[in-house]
């Protein structure tokens, strides 16, 4: 099963019959997606459709029953064990970023982003931080660099957790509801960063309830429902024309409220 | 004033035993503390029973065992040696369990985030999982502390002589007067408060900074 068209540039993301449950609860059934390089694609869904586990399984924070995952490259089978090369390679490759921003509340906001470079990249400290300054600045949030981050607000927040993701220059960022926590006016802040991302060209999945990122910034919609993909293709065309009922009704429930 | 002096020659042995103690039992609770979150049954179930066995034995009877019945053979502690490796023992126990609350008041997403970004575990534990827990666990580490002070008069049982083995020895001497219990009472307090008031600086310091 394919669901993806033919597209020229090779995808940066793969995914084949990724299947995952939790005992009885089947959360992913055989999930297939491509992500072509520079290409923003929003999952879209009920909760419990399994976008996020989808996402989390990506850069295996969850562990996939079974299928295969491509990465950039690198290919991880499931069930089959992972050696920790692979893994880092993997997870070098796909930025992260939290509903819950998941900064570390013990390092200023400057150690948030460059301990990370230096760990990962093997950077010096000093190479570390002119690259950290440069994305903050970039970010509008230079002078948060010797804060903690309890000194900044939500959106400041999302925006680090943003920074320090790209500081490893990845090739493709995982968004997981990035404006789910915050206030609709502070979440537009963090919605402009991801709009110049993908401006920029970067490759990006986004799992989001922001309808209006989804329509106009994303190259691709990904309907999910059930732990599986339902519907797939050029967001207008979904949104104006949804095939199937299952999208009708949750379409319905966030459009017409 | 000799009441106090002859109080004061057990001042170093409080705090050597104290601090000995203190430090073995930091140390051995780290191991305790993996076995406790280990997934595997047997390792899990063994320092279990370690940490309970440690715990619900008082601490005299441990002090008791290892200075009388460790006797066997060529090994033979002293009464300083088996106190402070009886009072570690136990604080290692108590320590695993401090270690363990602290860790799970670490919240889950920053091992995600670590894991995400690609950290190594020896990385993970040692930059961002460790300093979140110990800044959790200082207000339980120090009460203990403050507690072991205390408890390491127990060490006089076994003719460790510390505080309240010297005020013994003085009451006997001086014709069983207790006040000089009072003034071991003092000592004790002016060596635990500042101990508690720094304790609670730190602390407050330390959220001040971290609290989301």
């Amino acid at each position: 099963m394919t669901l993806q068209p033919v597209t020229v540039t090779k995808p940066v993301v793969e995914v084949r019959h990724l299947a995952k449950a939790y005992s009885d609860t089947v959360v992913l059934r055989d999930v297939c997606l491509s992500i072509p390089a520079g290409t923003v694609t929003a999952m879209i869904g009920p909760s419990g459709a399994g976008k996020s586990t989808l996402l989390r399984c990506l850069n295996l924070l969850e562990q996939p029953d079974s299928g295969e995952i491509v990465i950039d490259g690198h290919r991880l089978t499931a069930g089959e064990r992972v050696n920790p090369k692979d893994l880092a390679a993997l997870r070098r490759s796909a930025g992260m970023v939290f509903q819950h921003f998941n900064l570390f509340p013990h390092l200023t906001v400057l150690r948030n982003v460059s301990l990370p470079q230096e760990r990962v990249l093997k950077k010096s400290r000093a190479e570390a931080n002119a690259k950290s300054m440069e994305l903050l600045t970039r970010m509008g949030l230079a002078d948060k660099a010797d804060q903690y981050p309890s000194r900044c607000s939500g959106g400041q927040q999302q925006r680090i957790a943003i920074a320090r993701a790209l500081a490893l220059d990845p090739r493709v960022m995982l968004f997981d509801e990035p404006t789910s926590s915050l206030d609709p006016e502070v979440g537009v802040e963090v919605l402009e960063v991801m709009k110049e991302l993908a401006a920029e060209g970067m490759t990006m999945i986004v799992v989001t309830h922001e309808m209006a990122f989804a329509a106009n910034v994303a190259d691709e919609l990904v309907v999910m429902a059930d732990g599986g993909i339902i519907e797939s293709g050029p967001p207008r065309q979904i949104l104006q024309d949804p095939q199937h009922e299952r999208t009708r009704r949750f379409l319905r429930a966030v459009l017409d409220r | 004033m000799d009441m106090l002096l002859a109080i004061l020659i057990g001042l170093p042995m409080t705090i050597l035993v104290t601090v000995l103690a203190l430090l073995i039992g930091s140390v051995l609770a780290l191991p305790l503390v993996a076995g406790l979150r280990s997934h595997n049954r047997f390792v899990w179930l063994l320092c279990r029973g370690l940490v309970d066995l440690l715990r619900g034995i008082p601490p005299v009877v441990w002090l008791f065992i290892l200075y009388y019945g460790i006797s066997v053979g060529v090994i033979r502690l002293t009464s300083l040696q088996a106190g402070v490796l009886g009072l570690g023992l136990v604080a290692a126990a108590y320590l695993a369990e401090i270690y363990r609350g602290a860790l799970t008041a670490v919240h889950a997403g920053q091992w995600e985030a670590s894991s995400a970004l690609g950290l190594d575990r020896a990385t993970i534990w040692a930059r961002i999982i460790a300093p979140q827990a110990w800044r959790a666990a200082i207000p339980a580490y120090t009460t203990f502390a403050i507690g072991l002070l205390k408890d390491s008069s127990i060490a006089s049982t076994i003719g460790v002589a510390e505080i309240v083995f010297m005020s013994n020895h003085y009451a006997r001497q001086s014709g069983g007067s207790i006040t000089v219990y009072f003034v071991a009472a003092a000592v004790y307090i002016v060596l635990s408060v500042p101990l508690g008031m720094l304790s609670r600086k730190i602390d407050i310091r330390m959220r001040k900074t971290v609290t989301r």
